[in-house]
């Protein structure tokens, strides 16, 4: 196998929504083709939006709401544990990147006066910004991007970052086409990788068929967990209400303003909010699992033209294949109701809070290493959240390489990793990469799906360890079968830490997320903390409380509370 | 008894050390490209998958899904010049 070398001042790896801004805002201040981003796919198509997105969840609109007030709602949708001023950087800093995807051409939906049309779906204030032709934000940020100067290297996937002492010094990868040993040394990396959306397996049995763009394997997490760097929350799983068996989102962030409801098999409504948060989604499956259940998405009782406005956005937009899905079963909005189910778990922080652990610059705890999206712990933060923080990790690692300069000889390093990627191509008849994930990720629902126990979350542990050794097993014959054995690397990183957080949290939390039945009970006496983990000197996985940073937008404690019980008090029958 | 008991030590501990033995199986897979259609040398689908599941066929030229890795996206579909390809749900799903 070759070897390519590349020097950059700034690597960013993985080109999605984040990724996209973070190298633009970079190559603005830097000599063409000194900021190089590192994608596994193509850019045109890649990362969680790319089909696009049929609307902004946390837009915070002058008129429509504060960021102070945002600020507040989040951490009462994350239960208290946040960092609130990473949370108060996005808030401030995210109408002006609203206006900036304005100026590049992304439609927002507007209202007669020619303001934009702000929705209420989360339990407080109004945030959801329609974006009915969102289906063009993936081709307009690869305009952009390819207009910018920023050197675009696709198919290349990361597999270890470089480190210089305490900082970080580059990254290494291969070509998932040819199999060409990749090595960029750089002063800063920005880590845009996405959420561990190949965590939990699809109730189909189906790899592929996740919530997330499945080439958002946890790729971010593990890199930064060997590269030294602390993630935290990991035990407040992603867990989202889906159409069953599609495993895509029914959309009642776009049919609940038009009239559409989250309901019960008797047609009954019995959650508060629809906006995904722990203790919706504990509502969604005490009633999935009742005598009540399943759970549908109601839009039967819409007029024809709302049904034909709502797929009009929902079959071009994000998931467009629902209408395939739908049709295929014999189905139809204005005849039957969609049945929903519970995804498998998963670790992001755009939907709920397990991270790689960020500040208000978008700093690791690595010198050097910035994230920023999914896979950067600033709780619910979204779309519009990866795109701002890209260009805030860009931001302050422009500032910070000003003194610091390209790392000479990191060989060792460089050579171990060549050796530890390619060890797979040296045996072609080993244990295929599909079966290997399918039994780790089988694991992962049978002992960490909550509700979650000590007993079963041990047994899931002792799984994951042994399956640490079964990978040495594990073959490829090509590049691309030996992406998808790095990618099972990951996969299992992620299953023992998302393991070993949820023991180490004797408390339950965030409704769902952590619902511990042996410790049923919230108890910020003694877990009013984040837990982070990390690798420390001799290479094990620690884990360790780190306090809640002052609020700087207090909350009582009946503010606190704001998301619990979010049962509708008496079940309402919908008027026919 | 006893000597089932001895077989199966031996052969557990043979099964540890014993190598692997394959077999291969087909799947029904979610891309359908209409080989009418697709145009030779043409590798805009190919480049448009997020998970790299389709390759150019060496007999014929064309493209096709090479692994059954889907996520029914439909970025191969939608981005075809020639509307060739059309996307199924896998049939786990469907």
């Amino acid at each position: 196998m070759t070897e390519s070398i590349i020097e950059a001042d700034i690597v960013v790896v993985g080109g999605g929504s984040a990724g996209s801004t973070a190298a633009i805002r970079a190559q603005q201040a830097l000599p063409r083709g000194r900021v190089v981003l590192l994608e596994k796919a193509h850019i045109k198509r890649s990362g969680a939006i790319a089909i696009g997105m049929d609307g902004l969840n946390n837009a915070i609109i002058p008129g429509h709401a504060t960021a102070e007030q945002y600020v507040k709602e989040i951490t009462m949708a994350n239960d208290g544990i946040v960092n609130q001023r990473a949370i108060m950087e996005y808030a401030v800093n995210s109408y002006s990147m609203i206006e900036e995807l304005d100026r590049w051409g992304v439609k927002f939906q507007k209202n007669e006066s020619g303001d934009f049309d702000v929705k209420k779906v989360h339990h407080k204030g109004s945030y959801v910004l329609p974006m009915p032709e969102g289906y063009d934000l993936k081709k307009i940020l690869t305009r952009v991007l390819k207009r910018s100067g920023v050197r675009i290297i696709n198919r290349v996937m990361a597999t270890r970052l470089l480190r210089d002492g305490e900082r970080v010094a580059g990254v290494l990868g291969f070509d998932t086409r040819d199999g060409e040993f990749t090595v960029i040394r750089a002063k800063a990396v920005i880590l845009c990788c996405g959420a561990s959306g190949r965590l939990g397996l699809p109730a189909s049995g189906y790899l592929y068929g996740t919530y997330e763009n499945p080439s958002n394997a946890g790729d971010g997490y593990s890199l930064a967990y060997h590269a030294g760097a602390e993630l935290t929350g990991i035990e407040c799983f992603q867990i989202n209400p889906l159409i069953k068996d599609f495993n895509g989102p029914a959309c009642a962030y776009v049919t609940g303003p038009l009239g559409g409801h989250t309901v019960n098999a008797r047609g009954h409504r019995f959650i508060e909010s629809d906006y995904w948060s722990g203790h919706m989604m504990m509502e969604f499956y005490r009633e999935l699992h009742s005598e009540n259940g399943p759970v549908y998405l109601k839009l039967d009782h819409l007029a024809p033209e709302t049904l034909t406005e709502i797929e009009r956005v929902l079959h071009r937009t994000e998931r467009p294949s629902r209408g395939r899905f739908h049709q295929g079963r014999g189905k139809s909005y204005g005849q039957d109701m969609v049945e929903m189910h519970i995804s498998e778990i998963g670790l992001c922080s755009g939907h709920s809070g397990s991270g790689v652990w960020v500040n208000e610059r978008g700093e690791t705890t690595v010198p050097g290493l910035y994230t920023a999206g999914d896979m950067a712990c600033v709780p619910h933060n979204y779309l519009l959240g990866a795109l701002t923080y890209g260009k805030l990790c860009a931001a302050h690692a422009l500032d910070y390489i000003a003194n610091v300069e390209i790392s000479a000889d990191l060989s060792g390093q460089i050579a171990a990793e060549r050796e530890r990627v390619f060890a797979p191509l040296s045996r072609p008849n080993g244990i295929p990469h599909h079966q290997f994930e399918y039994k780790v990720r089988r694991l992962v629902n049978d002992y960490l799906q909550p509700p979650k126990s000590a007993n079963r979350l041990q047994n899931g542990l002792d799984h994951f360890l042994r399956a640490n050794d079964e990978l040495s097993e594990v073959g490829a014959s090509s590049p691309h079968e030996l992406m998808r054995v790095m990618e099972s690397h990951f996969i299992r990183d992620c299953a023992e830490m998302a393991a070993r957080s949820s023991l180490y949290r004797t408390e339950s939390r965030w409704g769902l997320y952590h619902y511990r039945q042996d410790f049923p009970k919230l108890d910020d006496d003694n877990w009013f903390a984040h837990v982070n983990l990390k690798k420390d000197e001799s290479g094990a996985m620690t884990l360790f409380k780190r306090p809640i940073a002052p609020y700087i937008v207090p909350l009582d404690k009946a503010e606190l509370r704001g998301y619990h019980g979010l049962r509708i008090a008496r079940e309402s029958a919908l008027s026919a | 008894m006893s000597e089932l008991t001895d077989r199966e030590t031996v052969k557990a501990r043979q099964a540890s050390l014993v190598g692997n033995a394959q077999t291969v199986r087909r799947f029904d897979v979610p891309v359908v490209v209409d080989q009418a259609k697709c145009i030779t040398g043409c590798r805009i689908c190919i480049d448009s998958c997020p998970v790299d599941c389709l390759t150019v066929n060496p007999e014929t030229g064309k493209a096709n899904m090479a692994f059954d890795e889907c996520w029914y996206c439909l970025a191969c579909e939608i981005d075809c010049p020639k509307d060739a390809i059309t996307v199924k749900i896998p049939f786990l799903l469907r």
